[in-house]
């Protein structure tokens, strides 16, 4: 098969992971959904969408950082096609592709080929390639051409060219079939003596079996916290029904959909919030009109303002942090929200100006 | 120091307005009145801090109010004025809100592209935004008072203030129908100062050509740079244009400094061709192009004095490269440069700053007495005016020694020898100079 039959034929498969922390991809085996203990941060919930999949909280039930691998639960979608680990050898030369989100460019596919089958690293085989991965692509996939997982995808030399390392198939199918064998959910693996704890047993986080102090169980246990005015911005999002998990895309921003706008949040490190709702595009005709209706409208608005940035129409809120309170902020922000979804329809349906299109799985 | 310039010290006083920026002294107790706005606010005094806040911007020439800023407090609202440029700002302050708007032009007729620009500033603009009421195009803003403070009204105010003067100037350069509006306040320069001005531009491009003439034929690129900045440098601060010259020379010297992918050959080429423009401006055209007004903040950022520090002494090691291969006819040009670049890209204090300015007056005495100052430098007999120079010096300093305890003076130590020798010493007493505030 060739790169982009693989990609259409298990693009269902594929899955983005977001955390606070950062995103990565998994890919669905056996009604699970494996990526990299890294991507996951050590925590016990992500947030997790795919082709198939809205925007959803998923639980991490397995969290191994000797391999480098965990398993997310998750009510699955029936798939028309599902993956699954090879059973041939793994030789140098051969072809190989890579799956993934490098840099939030969802469902990229780079070809490349296998440098070396077994490139020994802190006593773990890895499959070395030359396909071109980056941030984001943890944890996904790595393909043979007959569309066979070989690999997941884990971590690249910094500022070399094109040097990718793969946690080989075997390792996969070990902490699966042990995983499974247990079943039980919320297992940790001891990264010092290898066994699987179950979470329940864990205290002080310290390994029951060797002792060692479980850094996964510690984050586990303490989870994503936030603190201060993000803290803050998140009360006022909650208090507007709006579910903070989903809409976090990082420590730092949120995404709220408000029926045909999509609003971002920003907190800046200088105290400034700024909501921004991109609107539509400048229609193709009487463009003069719209920027005469856009500046009269900024003369009544007081805390919201229309701006233009490569050819979008923004509608923009700003609030400095310290002015920030649950009550004003609620307010604030449900007029940002409320004022999006109508003029988006005012501009379009009036005007004319171009609805953009939504990516459901931003 | 001798008691003849004890006698004289005193800071410089000018007549005129030489460089961007506020050129003016704040006001003995500006440190006191900002202090006392950040208590009132403390207190939910909110009209009172609004109100010291304001003096505390208030700028003088010669001891005298500037009124850069103009207030008006009543029981429950305070209306005010700021001058900055082209630009008048008008607002009101209220226990809850302050407003504040910015007239520019009018809106009937405007330009597509001129609606664009806007709209697309409000994007860049964090505080700031445009619109358009019945009548004008305007800026604005609106903030509330619940947790104010001096720190937070300066950025926001400042956006405006800065912003409105800038956009006016680039939408009279950029738009020739535009008309500018709310600009009364704007004064014209006298037909002899332009004159004077112009003869020394035209003077100034000439002896730049004949410069031009005397560098090696070959690998000359970078000296040619210094020579056609330094010259738009010079033309800014000295000459002080406005409108679509200041804005041009912003133009070209943002272009050479942030364009990498240019070769210096081609960056001179573009500075070259602008600076003959300005040769080739008649005078009917080039007089349109000033005016003078009051100011309220600063355009550059303050920068600190480590950063002028380094560099100056990076500016020192390329003159001892030039003067180690023996390209003599640059290196006076080199040590100018460095303060007309200080005095064009930092926010300076007013110390370096009326340094800075001796320094220039030294290199520039035919300007200077065409404007009626004292001569500090005679060119042809190669003659300072030594004890002008060190009251100069001194004054400057002397000004702020309650403030800032270890700065001292050293007029004394300056090198008289030969005009490279002086501004060598004149840089490295600068690099001196101890501005903490103990």
């Amino acid at each position: 098969m060739n790169t982009q039959l693989i990609l259409d034929t298990y693009i269902d498969n594929i899955i983005q992971i977001m955390t606070p922390y950062g995103s990565g991809t998994g890919f669905i085996i056996e009604n699970l959904i494996i990526t990299n203990s890294h991507v996951v941060s050590g925590l016990k919930e992500v947030v997790i969408s795919s082709k198939k999949i809205k925007r959803s909280i998923a639980k991490v039930v397995y969290d191994d950082a000797d391999y480098d691998l965990a398993f997310i639960s998750f009510d699955m979608p029936t798939l028309s096609k599902q993956l699954s680990l090879t059973k041939k050898n793994v030789k140098d030369g051969d072809t190989t592709i890579a799956v993934g989100h490098p840099y939030g460019l969802n469902y990229t596919a780079t070809e490349g080929i296998i440098s070396k089958a077994s490139r020994l690293h802190d006593n773990l085989e890895y499959i070395q390639i030359d396909a071109a991965i980056n941030p984001g692509n943890s944890g996904g996939p790595l393909l043979n051409i007959d569309g066979e997982i070989i690999g997941v995808n884990t971590f690249i030399i910094q500022n070399s060219n094109n040097l990718g390392f793969a946690l080989p198939y075997f390792y996969v199918q070990k902490a699966l079939d042990n995983f499974k064998a247990l079943n039980k959910n919320n297992i940790i693996k001891c990264k010092s003596c290898k066994n699987l704890i179950n979470e329940l047993t864990i205290k002080h986080d310290y390994c029951p079996e060797c002792g060692v102090k479980l850094k996964v169980a510690k984050l586990r246990r303490k989870g994503y916290k936030a603190t201060g005015t993000t803290k803050l911005l998140e009360d006022i999002l909650n208090s507007l029904n709006i579910n903070v998990t989903l809409s976090r895309r990082s420590q730092s921003s949120w995404v709220v959909d408000r029926g045909s706008a999509r609003i971002k949040i920003n907190y800046y490190e200088n105290g400034i919030i700024i909501g921004d709702s991109k609107l539509c595009a400048i229609p193709k005709d009487n463009i003069n009109d719209v920027y005469d209706y856009l500046l009269k409208e900024n003369e009544k608005l007081s805390y919201l303002r229309f701006s233009i940035s490569e050819n979008n129409i923004y509608l923009s809120h700003l609030i400095i942090d310290s002015s920030l309170s649950l009550d004003k902020g609620g307010i604030a922000f449900e007029r940002l929200f409320n004022y999006s979804d109508k003029y988006d329809d005012i501009l379009i349906n009036e005007f004319f100006a171009i609805e953009l299109k939504k990516d459901d799985e931003d | 120091m001798s008691w003849l310039n004890f006698l004289k010290h005193k800071p410089s006083l000018l007549k005129h307005q030489f460089g961007r920026g506020i050129n003016a002294n704040l006001a003995d107790n500006e440190e006191n009145l900002y202090d006392r706005s950040t208590l009132a606010f403390e207190n939910q005094n909110i009209l009172q801090a609004y109100e010291y806040y304001f003096k505390s911007l208030i700028n003088f020439s010669n001891d005298k109010s500037n009124n850069n800023i103009i207030i008006n407090k009543t029981k429950k609202r305070l209306n005010f004025e700021l001058y900055q440029g082209s630009a008048r700002v008008s607002g009101y302050v209220t226990q809850e809100h302050l407003y504040a708007e910015a007239i520019l032009t009018k809106k009937a007729n405007t330009h597509v592209a001129l609606k664009r620009y806007i709209l697309e500033r409000n994007y860049q603009l964090t505080y700031a935004n445009y619109f358009t009421d019945d009548t004008y195009i305007k800026l604005k803003l609106y903030l509330d008072n619940i947790t104010m403070n001096p720190q937070k009204i300066f950025y926001p105010l400042r956006e405006l203030v800065l912003n409105a003067d800038f956009d006016k100037e680039y939408m009279r350069s950029e738009f020739s129908n535009v008309i500018l509006e709310d600009i009364q306040h704007l004064e014209n320069i006298n037909e002899d100062e332009l004159q004077i001005k112009y003869n020394f531009l035209q003077d100034w491009i000439n002896e730049l050509e004949n410069k031009i003439s005397t560098l090696p034929s070959n690998d000359n690129a970078g000296m040619q740079s210094f020579l056609y900045l330094n010259i738009l440098f010079k033309i800014d601060y000295l000459i002080v244009p406005k409108y679509e010259i200041y804005q041009k020379i912003n133009k070209r010297v943002q272009s050479y400094f942030n364009n990498e992918n240019v070769s210096s050959e081609a960056k001179n080429e573009e500075l070259k061709l602008y600076i003959y423009k300005l040769q080739n401006m008649e005078f009917k055209d080039f007089r349109k192009k000033f005016y003078t007004s009051k100011y309220t903040y600063n355009p550059v950022e303050k920068t600190s004095q480590e950063e002028i520090t380094n560099f100056i002494n990076e500016s020192l090691i390329k003159i001892r490269w030039y003067k180690n291969n023996r390209y003599n006819q640059i290196i006076e040009t080199l040590y100018i440069y460095i303060s007309f670049y200080i005095l064009y890209n930092y926010g300076v204090n007013t110390v370096i700053k009326s340094l800075l300015h001796t320094l220039v007056e030294v290199y520039n005495p035919k300007y200077f007495k065409s404007l009626s100052y004292e001569t500090l430098y005679d060119i042809e007999k190669k003659d300072f005016c030594k004890k002008l120079i060190i009251s100069r010096v001194d004054g400057a300093i002397k000004a702020y020694q309650n403030r800032f305890k270890s700065l001292e003076l050293f007029g004394n130590k300056l090198n008289f020898s030969s005009l490279n020798e002086f501004s060598n010493s004149y840089y490295l007493q600068i690099n001196e100079l101890n501005f903490e505030e103990i």
